[in-house]
C-alpha cells in the first residue's frame, strides 16, 4: 500500500538525505574533489565552494565561466577554467595562478607529487617541483584527458588516433611512446595496480592497453558515451557508465579480454551517468541521469541501497571524504547532498 | 516540442577569409542587443577582441568509427559544446566561426551523430558570408568556397557597394545556380539585422516546408563535372514509400560523398501525412509532419545540391518511385 505522500515529500527521503544536509544551488556541479575530510566543489559559474562536516564555504570566485576540471594537489586542488586560467586553491580560498592561456580553455589538470600538469589545445604543460616554467608537450590533436600513475614516473595523455605515453627516466628526461588505436580518445586512466591503461571514446566506447606486452582491445555495447569510469577494489573492476546498468568489467588475473562483465541493474531505468568507488571495498557509488544515487557490492547486487532519490538533474559529482564517513553528491541542477555514510550508532 | 526550447541555438558562420566575418563577429560581440552570445572562433586571436565569451579553437575533423564513409565531425565543437553547456547562465545562442578553407559538412554532421551536442544544441542555420567582389574568382579557384555557398541557409554578400550593378547580378545568378535555397543579403560592411542571421531554425523539418528554392530557369550547359550545381523534382503524382526508400538509402549510400544537401517534401500513396526530411551528406532527419493542408494540390518535391549529380540518373530514379 502507497499513501498519498505529494503533501509529505520528507517522506520520500531516503535515511541519507533526512540525516544529511542539502544545498539547492540551481548552479550546475562539474567536478568533485576529495581532500582530507573536506571535499572541494567546482561549479558552472567559476565558482568553487569547499565542503566541511556538512557546511558549505563561501564560494571561491576561481574562474569567469565555468570550472572545467579539477584534480587534487597534496592539501590544495587544481583547477582548470573557460578563462584560460590553471590554478592551486587552497582549502581556505588562496588562488595562486599557475598559468594562464587566454582564451583557450585549460580542460584537463592532474598532479603527482608536487608536479603540476595541464592541457590546453594539443599540448600538456608540466612544472615540475620547483620549476617556475613549464615543460611543454606537444600532440597531433586537441587532448581528451591525462593522468599520472600512481609513482608519477608516467603520463598518459589521450588524444586523437590513440594514447602517447610519457615516460620519466632517471636523468628525469621524459620520453614518449604511442598506442594507437582509431577514433578519437576522452578521459584516460591508469590502473592502480599501474598494469593498465583504459580510455573512454568519441565512439560509445572504452578501450585498454595492457601495458606490458600491448595488448588492447575495446569494451563496447553501450547506449551513450561514457563519460565516468574508475577501478575499483584496487584493480579487480572497472565500474563504468554510459548504460542503464552500472557495467563493471573484471581486471584481475588475465584481464577482461573473453570474460563478461557484471552489469548491475537500477530501479527506474535511467542511464548511469557516474560512477564513483567506495573506497578500500569492493563496492561502488552509482549516480544515474534522473538524480538519484545507489550504492552497491559489485559481487552481490541485492546489497544495493539507495543513498538519494530523484531529483531530475543527472548526477555530475560524487566524492567520499577520506576517513569514509560521509559522501557528497552533485547534480547539473546544483542539488548537492552531504551525507553521514554510516547510522550514527555504529560509529 | 519542450525538448526543442532548452536546445540553445548554433549558428556555423563561414566564408573565404577578407570576406568580412571579423566585422559580422565584432558586431555579433559589442552591439547592446541584450543577449548572451558565445563565438567559438579559429582566425580570431589576431583581433585581440577582449571579451569572456570568446573560444579559441582549432578545427579538428576526426572520423567516426561507425561504418558511414563520409562521417567526419569537428572534435573540437563536441569538446567546445559539451562544456559550454555546463555554463550557470544560459547562452541565447552561439556561433562557430569557421575558416575560409574549412568544410561545412563535419561542422553540420557534428549536430547529427554525437548525442551530448544534438541533446542539448541544435544547428540553427549556415550563414556564408560572401565578398562580392571576389566570389566568382573564388568559386572557381576553390572548391571550399562552392561548398559554403552550397551548405548556406543565408549568404551574406557582402562589400556591395564595390560592384556595379550588373557586376551584383552575375554573382548573385552564380549563387543561386549552386544553391536555390539560400536567402541572399546584400550588405555593405556587414551591416544586417541580427535578426535575420540569428535563430532561424533553418534546420528544422517545419522550415523545409516553407521552402521555395529559387531555381534560374536557365540550362545547365557549360560546366565541369565537379562544379557544384542543384537539381529538383517536382511530381503530382503520389509516389511509392517502399520504392523510394529502396532508391534514396542506396543512393545516400553510393553516392552520399558527392551529394552535400538535401530537402523534400513527400506525398506516398495511401499516406495522409506529409513526409519532410533534410541531410548533409549521408545523414538524414526526416518525419511525416502532419496532414496535408485542405484543398492545396498533393505533390513532392526533391531538391537536391551536388557534383556530378548529372551522373546520378536522379530523374529516371525519381521517376521509378511513381506509383504505377
Amino acid at each position: 500500500m502507497k499513501a498519498d505522500t505529494s503533501q509529505f515529500p520528507e517522506l520520500d527521503k531516503t535515511k541519507f538525505e533526512q540525516r544529511g544536509t542539502e544545498f539547492k544551488l540551481g548552479i550546475p556541479v562539474t567536478n568533485a574533489v576529495t581532500v582530507g575530510n573536506s571535499i572541494a566543489v567546482g561549479f558552472g559559474d567559476g565558482t568553487v565552494r569547499i565542503f566541511t562536516s556538512g557546511e558549505s564555504s563561501e564560494p571561491i570566485k576561481a574562474h569567469k565561466g565555468i570550472v572545467l576540471c579539477m584534480s587534487k594537489d597534496g592539501d590544495n586542488i587544481l583547477t582548470g577554467g573557460d578563462d584560460g586560467r590553471f590554478l592551486n586553491i587552497s582549502l581556505d580560498g588562496k588562488i595562486n595562478e599557475i598559468g594562464n592561456f587566454g582564451t583557450r580553455w585549460v580542460d584537463h589538470v592532474a598532479a603527482n607529487n608536487g608536479s603540476l600538469v595541464c592541457s590546453s589545445g594539443n599540448i600538456v604543460y608540466l612544472w615540475s617541483p620547483n620549476h617556475k616554467e613549464p615543460k611543454l608537450f606537444e600532440h597531433n590533436s586537441t587532448i581528451g584527458g591525462i593522468a599520472f600513475d600512481a609513482k608519477g614516473r608516467r603520463l598518459a595523455v589521450s588524444r586523437y588516433g590513440g594514447v602517447t605515453l610519457w615516460k620519466k627516466d632517471y636523468s628525469n628526461k621524459w620520453n614518449s611512446s604511442e598506442l594507437n588505436w582509431k577514433g578519437s580518445h576522452n578521459k584516460v586512466i591508469f590502473s592502480p595496480d599501474g598494469k593498465y591503461l583504459v580510455t573512454s571514446m568519441q565512439e560509445n566506447q572504452l578501450h585498454f592497453w595492457r601495458l606490458k606486452d600491448k595488448i588492447d582491445s575495446a569494451m563496447s555495447g553501450y547506449g551513450a558515451k561514457i563519460k565516468s569510469f574508475a577501478f575499483v577494489d584496487d584493480s579487480k573492476y572497472l565500474a563504468t557508465s554510459g548504460a542503464k546498468e552500472a557495467v563493471c568489467w573484471p581486471f584481475d588475473g588475465d584481464g577482461p579480454v573473453g570474460r563478461e562483465p557484471i552489469c548491475l541493474p537500477y530501479v527506474g531505468n535511467k542511464l548511469v551517468t557516474f560512477v564513483e568507488p567506495f573506497p578500500n571495498e569492493n563496492a561502488i557509488l552509482t549516480g544515474l541521469s534522473d538524480g538519484s544515487v545507489f550504492l552497491s557490492e559489485i559481487e552481490k547486487a541485492s546489497n544495493t541501497i539507495i543513498i538519494r532519490s530523484f531529483t531530475e538533474f543527472e548526477v555530475s559529482a560524487i566524492a567520499v571524504t577520506k576517513d569514509c564517513s560521509h559522501l557528497l553528491i552533485g547534480d547539473m541542477g546544483g542539488n548537492i547532498l552531504w551525507t553521514s555514510i554510516w547510522d550514527e550508532e555504529k560509529k | 516540442m519542450e525538448e526543442t526550447n532548452k536546445q540553445v541555438p548554433v549558428t556555423v558562420l563561414t566564408g573565404f577569409l577578407g570576406a568580412g566575418k571579423t566585422t559580422l563577429l565584432n558586431r555579433i560581440l559589442t552591439e547592446q542587443h541584450g543577449k548572451k552570445y558565445a563565438v567559438i572562433v579559429n582566425e580570431f586571436g589576431e583581433q585581440g577582441i577582449d571579451n569572456d565569451l570568446v573560444v579559441d579553437a582549432d578545427e579538428e575533423v576526426f572520423e567516426m568509427n561507425n561504418g558511414c564513409i563520409c562521417c567526419t565531425v569537428r572534435g573540437d565543437l563536441i569538446r567546445i559544446l559539451s562544456g559550454l553547456m555546463k555554463r550557470a547562465d544560459k547562452l541565447d545562442a552561439i556561433i562557430v566561426e569557421t575558416t575560409g578553407l574549412a568544410d561545412p559538412a563535419p561542422v553540420a554532421q557534428t549536430f547529427f551523430v554525437d548525442q551530448d551536442v544534438a541533446d542539448r544544441t541544435k544547428l540553427d542555420a549556415i550563414v556564408t558570408v560572401a565578398d562580392a567582389v571576389h566570389l566568382s574568382t573564388q568559386l572557381t579557384d576553390h572548391h571550399e568556397a562552392e561548398e559554403q555557398i552550397a551548405f548556406a541557409d543565408v549568404v551574406l554578400l557582402n562589400k556591395i557597394d564595390l560592384v556595379d550593378e550588373s557586376g551584383l547580378e552575375v554573382v548573385k545568378e552564380r549563387i543561386k545556380k549552386i544553391n536555390p535555397f539560400a536567402k541572399i543579403i546584400n550588405t555593405t560592411k556587414c551591416g544586417v539585422s541580427l535578426n535575420e542571421i540569428l535563430n532561424l531554425d533553418a534546420f528544422s523539418l517545419k522550415r523545409v516546408l516553407d521552402v521555395e528554392p529559387d531555381f534560374l530557369t536557365s540550362d545547365h550547359d557549360h560546366e565541369h563535372d565537379d562544379d557544384v550545381t542543384s537539381l529538383s523534382f517536382v511530381s503530382d503524382t503520389p509516389l511509392d514509400m517502399e520504392k523510394f526508400q529502396d532508391w534514396f538509402s542506396k543512393l545516400l549510400q553510393t553516392k552520399g560523398q558527392d551529394i552535400l544537401r538535401t530537402k523534400g517534401i513527400l506525398d506516398f500513396t495511401g499516406e495522409s501525412d506529409r513526409y519532410v526530411f533534410q541531410g548533409v551528406h549521408m545523414l538524414m532527419d526526416a518525419s511525416p509532419m502532419g496532414k496535408w493542408p485542405e484543398g492545396k494540390e498533393r505533390s513532392s518535391r526533391l531538391v537536391f545540391i551536388g557534383r556530378n549529380l548529372e551522373s546520378m540518373n536522379l530523374k529516371e530514379g525519381f521517376e521509378n518511385c511513381k506509383s504505377a
